[in-house]
């Protein structure tokens, strides 16, 4: 492949570090709430990777694909579409059927499930989408699993990259979106949106988020927030920050504790120190506690620990926590059907800082040791 | 040295006449085991209610040999002496210098090293008059051994099986059946405590610290009823003893001995059994530089991260406390194939020698043990159980170390088990569906910090 699409969702993501659970429709309150345009980067650090691989871009003006091209240092491309000053979904779309008319072979793109559903109402199955992830919801299985991998998908596309360049399998694969306003009011309702074509290598393309709902699956969370309440409450001196998802709850609840299902929550003695927190929150926590642990779930198949719906702990608070002191908690069943976990939490060096294996305890007293996708941001 | 022989055979007169008992040998005596209700030492009136009183007295005793009864060596002589096996195609494969022995204990009709004690438990119930005994057990190696033995003697047998490996292995409740033992699996709701897990968890895999609690239970409340245990006490590190004492003679056959012993290590019988004779020979100075290895699963770390403190030896409290290393009597480990491992304690003497530093223990988790089962079945032709795999993967570990070093040392290490029942883990293996468990120590650890200690 050669002619390829490339387009950027300058505002994905933004909604995500001031805990708005995503950005659609929530532009000017994220801005109001102080958040700043981050996808640019993300893009950046897969181009800049590939940015010698032989590929002709066909893109937007702008901070939706001409910017990014031009700061890492590709040249020879095609605008096709001129870009707004501030961009919307309707933008999306006219651009990718720009690309189509354009003739490419494949659209690369960085954005979160909103852009996919975008690209997916033009370019349907007609050529193959891959996504750099950016936002703050990444469901659909066609991102790669950080913007490392992306390029490295990429370049073994590439005859000028790839060492021996690979025929890479092209699947095709479920594009979700969640409903946001039920997401904010707690409630986890995905649904398939349709079935693309995306390039697939494992452990670098993440498979689609499974909710399992088994009846194992109650006596597993049982099992597990038993064995970590235990642990809270032997730990006085130590503030908990539990993550979001239904796991995590059930340990709040085994402290007597209501736990917001997708805010991250801080207790300390099985006592409730705040909820929903965001980055600053956090970080004013961090300031005032002595030892802080942080106890978070995977994204079920897709693998997930850090860096999908997790942005409010951005690597400042991770990096306060301390990579020992995250506590990684999932059902069996959950990581029977999640072969690689993997870190993306915008920051490669702390993601590369888990290491190969990560332990994940499993049930009572019990952890299971699981591999770790290999960081290529 | 002969270094084309691949088999090392000693002839049927050659099977030890006495055993070895390395309690003679430590430097100071063990911690007595302590009454669980008065927190006293026992005394030998103590277990009567259980035990026959030669075991009692073998168990108590300071005497470094005792006299195998030859009703009991002519039992040993359907296997025994087993063979020892030097590894020639392994070292080939690992291209190593090591000179690698293997002690194979599967050709004993149970399959295992575990019928060394279970005939000679039979034995002793028997000329006590006990008319049956009842047992526990994890991966059912012991329990075909008991029902093996008890049949020799006439006696009835008892058999608790943990309940994942009933599930995993029913075959081992087949064997114990053609023997004409009952095997229940474990928790029941045949015993107080069985009920008692079962009504906290009824879809509990069990552990065999609640399927020892229901054996002793069931033969403290029948007269005619004994109870045996196949691993851990004193008794039973004795009379496996005898794979040791075998090896070494085989060993000086060929001019040879160890620079290292490694067993696997669940309650630790089969590897007291490889190396208490040689740890007797590092104790007493006659080979002060034997390097003894305990291998043990990742997720059942019992020598590696376990305290060293008095625990029960059960999940109920029935038991007398032992000085040992455990995870805590009420940890149910998670469900390994290698069933047998899956003790949340262990030998007090294994467990006083790796605390004196006689002993190093190392853990390995299930995908890495699985793969070693794989390399020996693909070189030396046997497949082995998962527990003796984990003795395996610690003898590759160090023959590679050996490969690096050059230096060619002799390593022994006791194959304890064939796998002819564990095909559907070796499935689980190559499906790619083995999970490696951990043991999260530091959370356990804080988890407990506010609980009542027990034994002190």
């Amino acid at each position: 492949m050669k002619r390829i699409g490339f387009l950027v969702n300058p505002v994905a993501g933004m909604g995500g570090t001031v805990g708005l659970k995503g950005t659609d429709g929530l532009y000017d309150e994220a801005v109001k709430r102080g958040a700043n345009p981050g996808s640019w980067r993300r893009a950046l650090a897969t181009m800049s990777r590939i940015h010698d691989c032989g590929f002709h871009f066909v893109t937007c003006s702008g901070p939706m694909g001409e910017d990014i091209l031009v700061k890492a240092g590709i040249p020879g491309y095609d605008v096709v579409y001129r870009a707004p000053a501030r961009s919307f979904s309707s933008d999306t779309r006219a651009a990718c059927q720009g690309f189509l008319e354009a003739g490419v072979e494949m659209i690369l793109f960085c954005g979160g499930d909103g852009t996919a559903r975008d690209l997916f109402d033009v370019v349907l199955g007609k050529i193959p989408i891959l996504g750099i992830p950016a936002g703050v919801k990444m469901y659909s299985s066609v991102f790669a699993v950080s913007p490392g991998a992306a390029a490295d998908v990429m370049k073994s596309l590439s005859p000028a990259c790839g060492v021996s360049p690979k025929r890479i399998p092209i699947r095709e694969t479920e594009v979700v979106d969640v409903d946001e306003e039920a997401y904010r009011h707690g409630e986890l309702k995905t649904r398939l949106y349709g079935f693309a074509k995306s390039p697939y290598l494992p452990g670098l393309v993440q498979s689609t988020k499974q909710v399992f709902e088994e009846r194992d699956e109650e006596r597993a969370k049982e099992a597990i927030s038993r064995f970590l309440a235990e642990v809270v409450r032997g730990t006085p001196e130590i503030l908990y920050i539990l993550g979001p998802g239904t796991t995590t709850g059930s340990i709040a609840q085994q402290c007597g504790i209501k736990k917001t299902l997708l805010g991250f929550d801080a207790m300390k003695e099985c006592r409730l120190v705040g909820t929903d927190l965001n980055e600053k929150d956090m970080l004013g926590l961090l300031d005032r506690e002595e030892k802080v642990r942080l106890v978070v779930s995977i994204i079920g198949a897709q693998g997930s620990v850090l860096g999908r719906g997790t942005q409010q702990v951005s690597p400042a608070v991770l990096k306060r926590i301390g990579v020992d002191n995250i506590i990684i908690i999932a059902t069996p069943h959950k990581l029977q059907e999640t072969p690689v976990l993997f870190f993306d939490t915008g920051d490669p060096d702390l993601d590369g800082s888990f290491g190969d294996f990560v332990s994940v305890i499993s049930g009572y007293r019990v952890a299971q040791r699981k591999p770790v996708a290999r960081n290529r941001t | 040295m002969d270094l084309m022989k691949t088999k090392i055979l000693l002839d049927e007169e050659e099977i030890p006449r006495r055993w070895y008992n390395i309690m003679a040998d430590l430097p100071s005596p063990l911690d007595p085991p302590l009454h669980p209700q008065t927190g006293k030492p026992v005394v030998p009136d103590d277990l009567s209610a259980i035990f026959p009183m030669d075991l009692i007295r073998q168990e108590m005793s300071p005497e470094r040999f005792i006299d195998i009864p030859e009703d009991v060596r002519d039992v040993l002589r359907l296997w025994r002496p087993s063979p020892l096996y030097r590894a020639n195609r392994l070292e080939k494969f690992l291209k190593t210098p090591a000179r690698i022995y293997y002690k194979y204990e599967g050709v004993s009709p149970p399959g295992s090293h575990k019928p060394n004690t279970a005939v000679a438990q039979a034995y002793y119930n028997m000329k006590e008059g006990k008319e049956r005994i009842a047992t526990e057990t994890g991966a059912g190696q012991w329990g075909s051994a008991l029902a093996f033995a008890t049949q020799i003697f006439d006696l009835e047998c008892t058999v608790y099986m943990v309940r994942s490996s009933y599930a995993q292995k029913p075959y081992r409740k087949s064997m114990m059946q053609v023997w004409g033992a009952e095997c229940i699996p474990s928790p029941s709701t045949k015993t107080r405590s069985g009920r008692a897990v079962l009504e906290k968890d009824p879809e509990t895999t069990g552990s065999l610290g609640i399927a020892i609690s229901e054996a002793v239970e069931d033969a403290a409340s029948h007269p005619n009823t004994n109870y045996s245990l196949g691993s851990v006490l004193n008794h039973v590190c004795i009379h496996q003893s005898i794979t040791g004492l075998e090896s070494r003679e085989q060993m000086a056959q060929v001019d040879d001995y160890p620079d290292i012993v490694i067993g696997c290590v669940g309650g630790g019988s089969n590897f007291a059994g490889i190396s208490f004779p040689f740890a007797g020979d590092k104790l007493t100075g006659k080979h002060p530089d034997v390097e003894i290895i305990g291998a043990e699963p990742a997720s059942c770390p019992t020598l590696t991260r376990g305290l060293y403190t008095y625990d029960f030896g059960d999940v109920a409290g029935l038991t007398p406390l032992l000085k040992m290393f455990t995870l805590g009597h009420d940890f149910v480990p998670p469900s390994i194939h290698a069933g047998g491992l899956r003790y949340h304690g262990d030998s007090p003497i294994v467990s006083r020698l790796v605390h004196d530093g006689v002993i190093r223990a190392v853990s390995y988790h299930q995908s890495e043990v699985f793969d070693a089962g794989q390399i020996f079945a693909r070189t030396e032709g046997i497949i082995i159980a998962p527990e003796t795999s984990h003795a395996v993967r610690a003898a590759i570990d160090e023959a590679i170390k050996c490969r690096q070093t050059g230096e060619a040392k002799s390593i022994l290490f006791n194959c304890s088990g064939h796998g002819h029942f564990d095909m559907s883990a070796y499935d689980a293996f190559y499906a790619g569906q083995l999970v490696d468990y951990e043991y999260p120590e530091q959370l356990i650890r804080d988890s407990l910090s506010r609980l009542p200690k027990i034994g002190q």
